[in-house]
């Protein structure tokens, strides 16, 4: 059963995420891979996340088909312009990539290029669009086709960010341009997620983002400077008095996997240098194999 | 307004090597009001250019030097003699009144003191912001006002980015996010549905450098 089928049936949905390597040893990335396969539905790449250069996401997604991983092709609208985006998309379709998630993007100056010109053509409302009309047979100005691809469309929401309505209100665009599934910026407090999803039409297919907490400074490091992320007092105060926090980090992701598997579709697990512990962490939540 | 700012004295002087005799313009409009080419700064520069040796044969303040039949009037007429006298002009406007000074006609190597900034709000004296970056298709109509193509740095068209934090900028948090203000006055304009509406990609060929427009002659009514 394919990510789609599972997630469109009604299935509980696992996602994974992968950074695709910065450069081109991709031995962690398959280690990865052979510790994470039959545990996840399907496992995201990442385009230059935080505005880094890396293996691009339309050659680390061919990559995980290889070893019999479902990509979820991430795009974003930094370093694309509208030709280039629909190319690379048209690409993936031909390599038998299915699920796409269009996505703003970091800006440039996050990154190890900080001096580059970004591109922006398109937000991601407007991406969303493209890839539908792409689904419809024709291009961004409605020329025809030879061939069209199917994409499974996904997009993302941060339910931490205030105005929370704002978020809510683009995320509307963005079904309406034709998005079906959704993946979210890291959960930590699951009363505000609820909130959050309580704005939505309850057939919206939500997919909740846990980042296990491997240390205070993690944590703190992300409280200052991820906008979305909020890891509650409480949470903190348990990971400072914890004798062993990483340990800790993976007790409160089993916890958050257990709450929000009662509220929404799936969750989407971004393990960040403790991708070998997916498995476990889904184990200790009661998820099996599939 | 278009906002400058003076170059370091030192490049100017490097600009200016082997040329004694100097012109200087200055712009009646724009670097008049934010103080970077008026009157004032003109008499400035032509104290620190004595001061290095050099001869000032003359200067004006154009009421707008980017107005070409301005230029002409001033230095093929008024200022005849002295820029003739010149080896070189120093002109304290935007990039558009040196080009204009340049092609005028005068016949000397034109040189910038000012660096062209932006198209801004001025606040105050000492504080204005970019509030336009002329995209040729203004879409100010729906945002309450406020241009999201020139304020959030992704040029985002369809409402704000995850990296929006309690109405700052992810690119830079001493900013504000353009499309929480957008949403903040909508709201306050009773405009919020506007919000609601899919914004296509933009037409960037209307930016397609240089621009240029011929109007046709006006008709008397």
């Amino acid at each position: 059963m394919t990510f789609q089928e599972r997630l469109e049936s009604g299935k509980f949905v696992v996602t994974t995420e992968f950074p695709p390597p910065k450069g081109t040893d991709i031995s962690r990335m398959q280690q990865i891979a052979t510790a994470v396969a039959g545990w996840v539905d399907a496992a995201n790449v990442t385009d230059n996340q935080r505005a880094v250069v890396r293996l691009s996401p339309l050659g680390a997604a061919h990559i995980l088909q290889g070893w019999g991983i479902e990509p979820i092709m991430q795009m974003t609208c930094r370093d694309r312009n509208r030709l280039a985006i629909q190319s690379d998309l048209l690409s993936a379709a031909a390599l038998g990539i299915t699920n796409v998630l269009a996505m703003t993007g970091d800006y440039i100056t996050m990154g190890d290029h900080p001096t580059a010109k970004a591109v922006f053509d398109l937000d991601s409302v407007q991406l969303v669009s493209i890839i539908h009309g792409l689904n419809g047979g024709h291009d961004l100005v409605g020329n025809a086709l030879d061939g069209a691809p199917n994409f499974f469309i996904g997009v993302v929401a941060n339910p931490g960010v205030n105005p929370v309505a704002l978020q809510v209100l683009k995320l509307k665009k963005k079904i309406q341009a034709g998005a079906r599934f959704i993946q979210t910026q890291a959960i930590y407090d699951v009363p505000t997620f609820k909130e959050f999803m309580s704005m939505l039409d309850p057939d919206v297919k939500v997919i909740a983002g846990v980042i296990p907490l491997r240390s205070v400074r993690m944590a703190t490091f992300m409280n200052e400077n991820v906008p979305g992320i909020k890891v509650p007092p409480s949470l903190m105060a348990r990971m400072e008095s914890a004798a062993k926090p990483q340990d800790e980090g993976i007790s409160i992701a089993v916890e958050l996997l257990q709450q929000l598997r009662e509220v929404c579709a799936g969750v989407h697990v971004m393990a960040i240098g403790m991708e070998r512990y997916v498995p476990t962490i889904l184990e200790m939540a009661g998820f099996s194999r599939r | 307004m278009i906002v400058t700012e003076q170059k370091k004295f030192e490049e100017v002087l490097d600009s200016l090597e082997g040329h004694n005799k100097i012109f200087i313009v200055g712009c009646g409009s724009c670097a008049t009001a934010w103080h970077t080419g008026g009157e004032t700064e003109v008499k400035e520069m032509a104290a620190r250019l004595e001061d290095q040796g050099k001869q000032i044969t003359g200067w004006v303040v154009v009421d707008e030097p980017c107005d070409e039949r301005k230029s002409k009037k001033e230095l093929s007429r008024t200022y005849r003699q002295q820029v003739a006298d010149s080896d070189a002009l120093l002109v304290m406007s935007c990039g558009a009144g040196v080009q204009t000074v340049a092609l005028s006609g005068v016949n000397k190597p034109v040189y910038p003191a000012l660096n062209s900034l932006y198209l801004a709000r001025v606040e105050r004296l000492s504080k204005s912001d970019e509030r336009c970056i002329l995209c040729g298709d203004c879409v100010l109509a729906w945002t309450g006002g406020i241009c999201p193509v020139t304020i959030c740095p992704k040029g985002l068209l369809n409402g704000p980015c995850g990296g929006s934090q309690d109405g700052r900028c992810e690119v830079d948090a001493t900013k504000e996010c353009a499309w929480v203000a957008i949403y903040e006055r909508l709201q306050a304009l009773g405009q919020e549905e506007k919000l609601l509406v899919y914004r296509s990609p933009k037409n960037y060929s209307k930016m397609i450098h240089p621009r240029r427009v011929e109007k046709k002659a006006a008709v008397p009514a």
